[in-house]
Order: C-alpha cells, then sequence, then structure tokens
C-alpha cells in the first residue's frame, strides 16, 4: 500500500524515497516530510492515546501547536518521548511509536477508562484520592501516573551531546514568514547584522503552505528567492530548525537550533545547541495559531484544523482524507476547500456557521449556512458527521477553521499583557512589549498576505532600515471571521485541550466550583499545561468561562505565558555540564606528583587536594592520617597549600590599606615580618582570616582561605575602588602563581637547608618564627619564604613559580628523604590545626565574632575597621558569650561528633538549655584520643567543667570535659623553636 | 649548592593541534607581568613605558605591539599586562628595571595559562564559549577583553585578524583546554 494518501505537488523530493517505521510498521515518505504528513500519506489516522481517558487521537495541526500526535521516537537509550510528529522531520530509517496505551495501539486495554469518564471529571484526582492520607505517595499516586500519561523515558544515559553559545546582532528576527522575510530583507539590505531564527526546516512560514502569490510567482517560490537572497549576504545568519523559546532582559533571546535531529545520527556533533541571543532589536513575526471549534466528539482521529489540512494538501502534497468536509466560522476556512478541491479532493460540503453567501466557488461543495458539526461518528477515525439540524454527511476528514490566534507569547515573556482585538475575536500583543522588539504579522494581527509583508517592511523602516525597492505584490485575501467557541447543541462531550483531555464540561464545572480566575481554571482542569501549552486549546476555553460568568473575553484574562515557547530538552539546558566537565576543575601544582604517590583526592570548591597519601599496609584512611600526622610531629611534613587565596598588595598606601580592612593593626609591621590578621564583616561578624606578610616598603602579600580566595579579593577591589579611591593601593590576584609547600615539624629547618641556597641565614635568630623573605632555591630559583605555622610545629611555607611546583615536591621530599619526610594531606592538616586550636571555616561560620573566638582583643580600638562599629554593640560583646575552647571526651575511647550541642548535666535536652556547640573534631593521634573544638558559654571560665554533648541526629550524647583549646604546645615553645 | 634542580612543568606546554582548520597552541615560554599605575603618578608611568618600549599606553581594552615583541594591555585604568617571550622565572624584574619603579609590577606568569587560536573558524568555534561579541568590526585587531567562558575567567585578545589569545587560570588548565577544544571539536 504504502503512499495511499499522496496527491499531486508540494515542496518534497519525490525523487527519493525513504523508509521508516510507526509501531514497527514499514512506511514510506520522501525528504521533505515531516512524519505526520509521511504518516497521513500512509494512510495512518490512528497514532496515539489520549492522556486521561486513552481516547484513540491522530494528527490535528502541522506545526508546533500539535497537542495529540505525540510519539517516541528513535530507539535505546536515544529514545526521545512527546515529540510531536508535526515536526519531527523524516529521516531514512526513522523509528516512532505511539504513547500510553497499554496492549496495542488499536485495543488500548486502558480504552476502559472512557467509559468511566462521568466519574473523572476536573477536580476529581483531588476530591477522590484525599484519604486515608498515607495512601497518595504509595498507592493513589503510582496508580495514577501508570495509568495516565504521556510517553516514557528510555532511563539512560542520553547518548547525545549538547552544546551552547552565544550570538550577537542588531536585528533579530523570529520567524521567517512573509512578514519575518521582509524585515530581514530590508534590514540586511541597509547593512544591518541580521538573525532569521525560523523552528520549520523550510523557511518561508504559511508561504509554503498556501496557493497565494508575490510578484506573481508562487509564495513558495518567492520565500525561496528572499532565503536565497538573505543566504549569500555575509552580514545575515539564516537559522532554520531554530525556535526562539525565550524573551529574556537587556534584548537577549533564547533560542534553540536542533541540528542533528533531522539526521538518523549526529555524528558525534551535538545534537542540539542552546543559543543566546544578544539583539539591539528583535521582530516577532512569529504567525498565528488556527484554533478549532468545540462541539461533540470533535476529537475523533480525521478531525483537523483546517489551515492544517491545507497544509499538507499544499505543502507535503498529501490529502489527509478522501472526503473532507470543512466546518468554518470564518473566510479562512473555504481557502481549504478550495484547494483541496482544485487538488482532486472530495469536498462534499462546506458548513458554515455563518448565515453568509459563499467566499469562493468550491465544486462538488454543498454550502450548508448558519450550520454547525455537533457530533461526529467513528471509533478509530472519522467516519461521519453530524450537523444541527440533524443532516448526517459520510466524511473521513473534518477541516475546522475557528479563526487563528496571533502568536503573542514572546510578547508577555515579561509580564506584558496582550490586548484584545474585536475585529479578531482575538488576542494581539499589547502596548508593554519586551525592550527593543517590534511586531509584525500575522503575530501582530495584520492577518492577511498583503499586509503581513506591508508591516514586515515598515518596522523595518522604524528600526531605522531602509530599502527603497518596491513592495512586493500581493493580495489581502478575505479573512472576516464571527467567533464561535463552541457548538451548544452538542451533546457528546465537546473537548478543549486535547493534550489534557479538557472538555467544555470541565470548564463548565470548574466555573460551578468556584474555579473561575483563568489561573485557577488552569490549575483545577490542567487546561493549557504539558508539551503544547494549550496553543490550540486556551483561547476556546477562555471564552467558555467567559460565556459562564457573564464577562468578556478580554475581562476574563489569560494565564501568563511564560518561556519556553516550546519544549526544551534538559540535556540542551545542561549542554557540555556533564560528568567531570560540569564545572571547572583547579589542580594543585604538585597534583602530578601527588597522584603518583598515592594521593586520594577530595573536592574543596573547584580544587582536587591531596587528602591523604595511603601506603601500602594501612587498613583504612584513618591509619594514614594518624601515620601523617605522628611523622609530621615527629620529623618533618610537607603539604601544598597553594590553594590558599595570595593577594599582592603594592602602594604607598598599602599599609594603611591592610590597616582598614584588618580588624588588628598592621601599621606596625616591618618589613621581613609576617602577621595574623582577623577581618570583619560590615556587621562586626569574622569574614575571614589569614597572614599578610611584608615583603617591601610598599609591598605585601596577602594569604586569605582557600573558600574566601575570590570574596576576599573582591571586597578588597571594592574597598580600594569605591570606599577608599584615595589611597594609592593596588591588588593582583596570585593564588595561583606560586606553588606553596607548609614545611613542618622539628626536622623543617634542617630540610629546608638544603633546599634554601646558602646565602639565605635560617637560623632562629636571623629567621625567626613569623619572619618571611624573598630568598632563592635550587642555585637561584626565586623563592619566598614564610616562617608561619598552622599544625603548631617549627613550620615553613615555602613558595616557588607555580610552573616549578612539580619539581619543587619531589625535591622537598628527595632532600626529606633522610628525616623521613612525609607527604600530608589536607585531612592531616586538619586533625592538627584542631591539636593547635586554630579556628578554621567550621568556626569561621558566618556566625561568630572575635569575641566569640578569644580574639576579641585583636579588634582595636585605635583605629577604624571594616566591621569596628557593628563589633563594640553591646548584645556582641554578651559577658555571657558562647567562647571557643577545647572539649575532650571524659571516657577517652568515645569519639566526639562534630554538631553536638552543650547541655549541663541532668538537664533536659532542648534548645532552652542549649550552651553551645562542637564546631571541630578529630581523633588526635598526638594524645590518643578524640579532640573537639567548640562554643560554649562563657566557655573560657569553665575549664575542667563537665558537660554533655548532645547529638540528636545521631541519637548519642558523651560526658565531655571543657579544655583548653590548645591541646598541643599551648605555649609555642615548638613553633618559636 | 647545586644538588637540587628545579624543572619548569607549565600546565599545557606542548599543546599543538589542528581542528576545524584552527591551529590550536599553547604559546611557550610566554611571560606575564602586571603593572599598576601609582596613583597620582600616572604620566611619570606613561614616560617610563614610552621609554621602555616606545609606545603610548593603549586605551582601555586595547592592546599595542612595542618592537622588541611585548604585547602591552590595558585592562583598567591603572592596570597593564605586559605580555612577552621569556624562559626564565624573572620577568618581573626583567621589567621593573625597564621601568626605572615608575610603576608596581607583579609577575604574573604563572598564574595564567594561554591558548592561541589562528584560522578563520575560530570565530565560529568561539561563538560556543565566548560571551563576547567577537565581529570583526566590533571587536578589532589588538581589542582585548576580560569575560568568562565555561565559569572561567577569561583575558581574550585578538592579535591578528583570525588570530586569538585566549588566558585563564592556570589551575583550571585542563578545563580551559578542554572548553576551547570541545568548541573545535563540535563546529569540525
Amino acid at each position: 500500500m504504502s503512499q495511499i494518501h499522496r496527491i499531486k505537488g508540494g515542496l518534497i523530493d519525490r525523487s527519493t524515497e525513504i523508509s521508516f517505521t510507526f509501531n514497527g510498521k514499514a512506511m514510506r515518505g520522501h525528504p521533505g516530510d515531516t512524519l505526520a504528513s509521511a504518516l497521513l500519506a500512509n494512510g495512518q489516522r490512528l497514532v496515539g492515546r489520549s492522556f486521561k481517558y486513552h481516547r484513540p487521537r491522530g494528527i490535528f495541526t502541522a506545526g508546533s501547536e500539535e497537542p495529540n500526535a505525540l510519539v517516541e521516537l528513535r530507539k535505546g537509550a536515544a529514545q526521545e518521548p512527546n515529540t510531536r510528529t508535526t515536526v519531527a522531520e523524516l529521516f531514512d530509517g526513522l523509528s516512532a511509536r505511539s504513547q500510553n496505551h497499554r496492549g496495542s495501539l488499536e485495543f488500548d486495554l486502558m480504552a476502559v477508562t472512557d467509559l468511566l469518564s462521568p466519574f473523572l471529571s476536573a477536580g476529581f484526582y483531588y476530591k477522590t484520592f484525599m484519604w486515608p492520607r498515607a495512601f497518595w505517595e504509595k498507592l493513589y499516586e503510582p496508580a495514577i501516573r501508570a495509568s495516565a500519561g504521556l510517553g516514557r523515558l528510555s532511563m539512560e544515559e542520553d547518548p547525545d551531546t549538547y552544546d551552547k553559545g552565544y550570538l550577537h546582532c542588531d536585528l533579530l528576527v523570529i520567524g521567517a514568514g512573509p512578514a519575518g522575510l521582509m524585515a530581514a530583507r530590508t534590514a540586511a539590505r541597509a547593512g544591518a547584522r541580521v538573525i532569521v531564527a525560523d523552528e520549520d526546516f523550510v523557511l518561508g512560514g504559511r508561504l509554503n503552505a498556501e496557493t497565494l502569490e508575490v510578484d506573481g510567482a508562487a509564495g513558495a517560490d518567492w520565500a525561496a528567492g528572499v532565503v536565497a537572497e538573505l543566504a549569500a549576504m555575509a552580514n545575515v545568519r539564516l537559522m532554520p530548525r531554530s525556535t526562539v523559546y525565550g524573551a529574556y532582559d537587556h534584548g537577549v533571546y533564547g533560542v534553540l537550533e536542533r541540528c542533528t535531529d533531522h539526521l538518523a545520527s549526529s555524528g558525534g556533533k551535538p545534537r542540539q545547541v542552546l543559543w543566546r541571543v544578544y539583539s539591539r532589536h528583535a521582530v516577532l513575526a512569529a504567525g498565528a495559531t488556527e484554533r478549532p471549534i468545540a462541539f461533540g466528539n470533535n476529537d475523533r482521529p480525521g478531525v483537523m484544523l483546517a489551515g492544517a489540512v491545507r497544509a499538507y494538501a499544499n505543502r507535503w502534497g498529501v490529502a489527509p482524507g478522501r472526503r473532507v468536509a470543512v466546518f468554518t466560522n470564518s473566510d479562512d476556512g473555504w481557502r481549504t476547500a478550495a484547494d483541496l478541491a482544485a487538488k482532486g479532493v472530495e469536498v462534499p460540503a462546506v458548513i458554515d456557521t455563518r448565515d453568509a453567501p459563499a467566499v469562493c466557488d468550491v465544486p462538488g461543495a454543498r454550502h450548508m449556512r448558519g450550520a454547525a458539526v455537533m457530533d461526529t461518528k467513528g471509533r478509530k477515525g472519522l467516519r461521519q458527521i453530524t450537523l444541527t439540524d440533524g443532516q448526517m454527511i459520510d466524511v473521513d476528514c473534518l477541516a475546522v477553521s475557528g479563526g487563528w490566534n496571533p502568536n503573542v507569547h514572546l510578547t508577555c515573556h515579561q509580564r506584558g499583557r496582550p490586548a484584545w482585538r474585536d475585529d479578531l475575536a482575538a488576542f494581539v500583543p499589547g502596548h508593554d512589549l519586551p525592550p527593543g522588539m517590534v511586531v509584525a504579522g500575522a503575530a501582530n494581527g495584520a492577518m492577511t498576505l498583503a499586509a503581513a509583508l506591508r508591516e514586515g517592511r515598515v518596522v523595518a523602516e522604524r528600526l531605522g532600515y531602509a530599502d527603497k525597492s518596491d513592495l512586493p505584490r500581493a493580495e489581502d485575501e478575505p479573512r472576516d471571521c464571527a467567533p464561535v467557541w463552541h457548538v451548544p447543541q452538542s451533546r457528546a462531550r465537546a473537548w478543549l485541550d486535547l493534550q489534557n483531555d479538557v472538555t467544555v464540561k470541565d470548564v463548565k464545572q470548574a466555573h460551578q466550583e468556584g474555579f473561575r480566575a483563568v489561573e485557577h481554571l488552569k490549575r483545577y482542569t490542567t487546561l493549557g499545561m504539558a508539551t503544547d501549552q494549550g496553543k490550540t486549546a486556551n483561547i476556546p476555553a477562555l471564552a467558555i468561562m467567559a460565556d459562564c460568568t457573564g464577562r468578556t473575553i478580554p475581562e476574563t484574562g489569560t494565564t501568563i505565558f511564560r518561556p519556553p515557547y516550546t519544549p526544551v530538552p534538559i540535556g540542551a539546558l545542561a549542554g557540555r555540564a556533564r560528568g567531570r566537565e560540569f564545572r571547572p576543575y583547579r589542580l594543585t601544582p604538585s597534583h602530578r606528583w601527588a597522584e603518583a604517590n598515592g594521593a586520594t583526592f577530595v573536592e574543596v570548591g573547584n580544587w582536587l587536594r591531596a587528602q591523604w597519601f595511603a601506603r601500602e599496609g594501612e587498613q583504612g584512611w584513618r591509619d594514614s592520617v594518624d601515620r601523617e600526622v605522628l611523622m609530621t610531629r615527629g620529623s618533618v611534613g610537607i603539604c601544598d597549600v597553594t590553594t590558599l587565596g595570595k593577594i599582592d598588595i603594592q602602594g604607598r598606601d598599602a599599609g594603611e590599606f591592610l590597616n582598614r580592612v584588618y580588624c588588628n593593626g598592621f601599621a606596625t609591621l616591618a618589613v621581613g615580618r609576617v602577621r595574623y590578621g582577623l577581618m570583619l564583616r560590615e556587621d562586626g561578624i569574622a569574614y575571614d582570616d589569614g597572614t599578610t606578610a611584608r615583603l617591601g616598603e610598599h609591598h605585601y602579600v596577602m594569604t586569605t582561605t582557600t573558600a574566601n580566595a575570590v570574596t576576599v579579593f573582591r571586597r578588597l577591589e571594592f574597598a580600594r575602588q569605591c570606599l577608599w579611591p584615595d589611597l594609592d593601593v593596588h591588588l593582583i590576584s596570585t593564588t595561583d602563581g606560586w606553588a606553596q609547600f607548609a614545611v613542618a615539624g622539628p626536622n623543617a629547618r634542617n630540610l629546608l637547608r638544603k633546599v634554601v641556597d646558602e646565602s639565605h641565614d635560617l637560623s632562629n635568630e636571623a629567621f625567626p618564627f613569623m619572619a618571611c623573605g624573598e630568598v632563592t632555591v635550587c642555585d637561584g630559583m626565586p623563592a619566598r619564604l614564610f616562617r608561619i605555622s598552622f599544625s603548631g610545629e617549627l613550620a615553613y611555607e615555602v613558595a616557588v613559580p607555580a610552573r616549578y611546583g612539580n619539581a619543587m615536591m619531589g625535591v622537598l621530599m628527595e632532600a626529606g628523604r633522610e628525616f623521613d619526610a612525609v607527604p600530608y594531606g589536607t585531612e592531616a592538616l586538619g586533625v592538627m590545626r584542631i591539636e593547635k586550636g586554630h579556628a578554621a571555616g567550621n568556626e569561621l561560620n558566618g556566625q561568630t565574632t572575635a569575641h566569640n573566638l578569644g580574639m576579641g582583643r585583636m579588634v582595636s580600638r585605635k583605629k577604624d575597621c571594616i566591621g569596628n562599629v557593628l563589633s563594640q554593640r553591646p548584645e556582641m560583646l554578651r559577658e555571657d558569650a558562647v567562647k571557643l575552647v577545647g572539649f575532650r571526651p571524659v571516657d577517652r575511647a568515645t569519639g566526639l561528633i562534630a554538631g553536638s550541642h552543650f547541655i549541663g548535666q541532668g538537664d533536659a535536652a532542648t534548645m532552652e538549655n542549649d550552651q553551645g556547640w562542637m564546631s571541630s573534631v578529630a581523633y588526635s593521634p598526638s594524645l590518643g584520643h578524640s579532640i573537639g573544638l567548640g562554643f560554649l558559654k562563657r566557655g573560657d571560665a569553665r575549664m575542667g567543667e563537665i558537660l554533655r554533648a548532645v547529638s540528636p541526629v545521631h541519637g548519642r550524647e558523651m560526658e565531655v570535659e571543657v579544655v583548653s583549646a590548645h591541646f598541643i604546645d599551648p605555649d609555642g615553645e615548638r613553633l618559636r623553636g | 649548592m647545586a644538588e637540587y634542580t628545579l624543572q619548569a612543568e607549565p600546565p599545557l606546554a606542548g599543546t599543538e593541534m589542528e581542528i576545524a582548520g584552527v591551529r590550536l597552541s599553547a604559546p611557550a615560554d610566554l611571560a606575564v607581568v602586571s603593572l599598576a599605575l601609582p596613583l597620582g603618578g600616572e604620566s611619570a608611568a606613561e614616560e617610563a613605558v614610552k621609554d621602555a618600549y616606545g609606545l603610548d599606553f593603549p586605551g582601555i581594552g586595547r592592546s599595542a605591539l612595542a618592537g622588541d615583541g611585548t604585547r602591552l594591555i590595558r585592562l583598567a585604568p591603572d592596570l597593564v599586562f605586559a605580555l612577552f617571550t621569556h624562559a626564565t622565572p624573572d620577568a618581573e624584574r626583567v621589567v621593573a628595571e625597564g621601568l626605572k619603579g615608575a610603576v608596581y609590577t607583579t609577575d604574573q606568569t604563572d598564574v595564567w595559562v594561554a591558548l592561541a587560536l589562528s584560522g578563520p573558524n575560530t570565530r565560529r568555534a568561539l561563538e560556543r564559549i565566548c560571551p563576547v561579541d567577537l565581529h570583526p568590526e566590533v571587536f578589532g585587531v589588538d581589542h582585548a577583553a576580560r569575560t568568562v567562558m565555561e565559569h572561567l575567567g577569561v583575558l581574550i585578545l585578538r592579535a591578528g585578524a583570525d588570530d586569538y589569545l585566549l588566558l585563564s587560570a592556570s589551575s583550571s588548565a585542563r578545563s580551559f583546554l578542554h572548553a576551547v577544544e570541545v568548541s573545535l571539536r563540535n563546529i569540525a
């Protein structure tokens, strides 16, 4: 059989046949077909089952507004559900399956749902499944989901890739129909950078679907000529298969380009590209969408929009039926009748709701004046229609035209409201368009071809682009329309929203039950949801609601149009961001060394840092970490600390600048010395800490925490540029520029003496604790040396230009071999800082003050700094404030739990009795038991007290003793040694 | 004491490929030094630069090439980058000496990695990651801009008709290379 419904003509390539399958059945089509046109050509009217009632459904439209004919396209992992057959381009080997049926499409077992429809009306779920509540999640929802719904996901990883991109233009033309092409050509000839985007794969819009002429040539030929002219211009970018799905701020538009969806395979290239288009202006020439008329059983396969029937005949050379009646309330339906008749398709009747003379001559058709269709017959496809006067006509296709709605969607993406035009009985763009947008053609209510061409030219001229050539000649075809939304004589269900199975009765019921606002109507009935967003359903439904409430349609209003205009795959939104490349990652200079030496890495922000270096025989991470701590404290350990932020600060006023950004004084810091500094937020809460080294008279290097490296830099730049522009201060980040290593432990100096060039005196006298300087290592390599200690040991940080960092790690380990030097990771670093009682991110958590941290006296009263004033508020300095102290378990064998709260002995574990919290916990291999840091009310005055540390999250509690936070070397003898 | 020596291992050293007719490479030994103009000392700085390089300060977002091959890029009113070929780790000292203390200098060589792209398809590839309008009439030869590509801060410079230089943070070099390389592969 194959293409039994093909008729002559169309924009398809008949010289080539391509094969595809639908539900496993082999069919054939031609290049230029959509899946929908090919299915119709093959006589396949039934293509799916409806969402809720499993009603047989067919192809309803010829465009992206399609509510019905959704299929699962492709196989295996590439399977995509809910693909609209009307926009899916046919390719050789295409495989499609119908959706939402149990058993075959023809004998869907779930069709029984339709018999239960009297019980399943709007709001049914809300009312029925209220009780018992616990049943919803486990029973009701899964059951409903199993019986209702659309296509299925493959549940496999998407095998395709996606990309994103950025485009810039003077003029973005949205839609390449007559108005869009005219606007584009006018602007392009004037030299503007123009992008023309159209969702179709053939540019030209309705010109390709009509028999209208432009300048004496077929409309499609004229369009092809303009497209060819535009394609040859360097200042024009044509984007077919590209949907402008959203209008965003500042002239930015979102565009989804389907690059390989029309091919059997993407060939490893991105399947789709999500473009962000920056435009100076945009012309919305998105055309119009035809709307149906609601009547009894108007959802059968074979009932279609009249403009779509015409498009299938004219563009694709397909007759959707052998006997096609037309049911219209406007002149436009007559064109379908005339075009079909001219192509030899039998048109038994034109049923016009208007009692008016024929618009044109349609050979063989009876003209039924002032008539309407009220019912249809045909289980899996239309067989017969019944008119309001009782006449029955045998047809296999009914072309319905209820008038056209301008596609105003994008005009509303920034909360613009459309305006009602009585003469069109339709909403047109309102006055509050997105800035830079103008609207032309049918989208603007210019419903005839001549008007569309004229408007395309006029809007381009209004934007300053001139083209002196004559306007193309075209006719203003008759477009009168007398709105009819619903045939009231219908006794059977009259469908409004085919995708969500919403009927006229459902809307009336929503009204009866008080859901009268359009947004309520939508949620209560599900009208206008899902993939088509009610493009064909919304306005007729609004009209029914308006009728119920006695208000006008504009008074009833529309729901808000939001992006996306048509569905955008999640894969396209993700673009390339998947797997390892989900976001950028940063490597430390010694990463390769660490990889080669058994490091386990941890993500710290974007950084990958060595967490520990496991050795053979170690049973778990604790073994490794304990060893790293003990070996460091016993001899020497080395850790890559490059991730700490480094900011180079220079200028005559650099010292004064530091004095103002740190709460403690920096004015007295001598050249060659380092100082610990604490920054406050404006509100006096501790913000970040680190050290700053003075390398020269006007030259400092600040270190920040890893986490705040960027935010501190930004904050300092703000302070420099905005708060104190009168200071001579210059900042530049050098975080990535220097590979910096902590060398810690009693043998740290001995190790460094082997690496630092001999001319530099590292003795305790010449280079004491908190000294710094520019040195050379390994025979002349410029380096920086800081004698600072996070671990509490005799320690240094040595920095070399980052490209030498990997080699430097090797050199330090090699030089340290005689001392049994050990590399240590972030876990050992953390353990040692807790043992030493140093605050870190857990303690500087955005809730604590210098007062809480036991550093209240650091907030200098002799000078001002950011946060100084507000840090002195009485509440911030409460005498019973929490203070940072140490904790150890009374039963030393017990492990402490971070996040525990401190409760007095015998008190209930309630918020009222909360005395503070444990912020950091570690097992201390140096002490042989668990230790913790935490904040406790008046903690500094409660040494030796026994409290309960309660963790309701873990369901555990333990007794803890309050001790000094400095578990190791409280007097600092080691680090000064 | 020459017991130990250090070998340089720049993150993208040796990168060299041609995809979609675009040559992608990591320039070897590219030194970067920042010059900060002292407040009130701008004229003196400008003179010092003129003496050292024979160039006027380029405007903000513009660059200029000196006779010795040094490229000055003006990033902000008081910030200029000097890019030049220099293998040893003393680029900052060399620039500082030439400018005789008229500017504050900071070595930025290892802060950045660079990728050079050349070929007529370069712009088409960069469309996939670069938000800046690179139309030849908008982003002319010698123009420079700081932007973000795939979440990475990038300094982009148009060095010739179809020649672009991209600089980004050295720690994320692999992600940076991946972003650029994928852009080329996706248009190939």
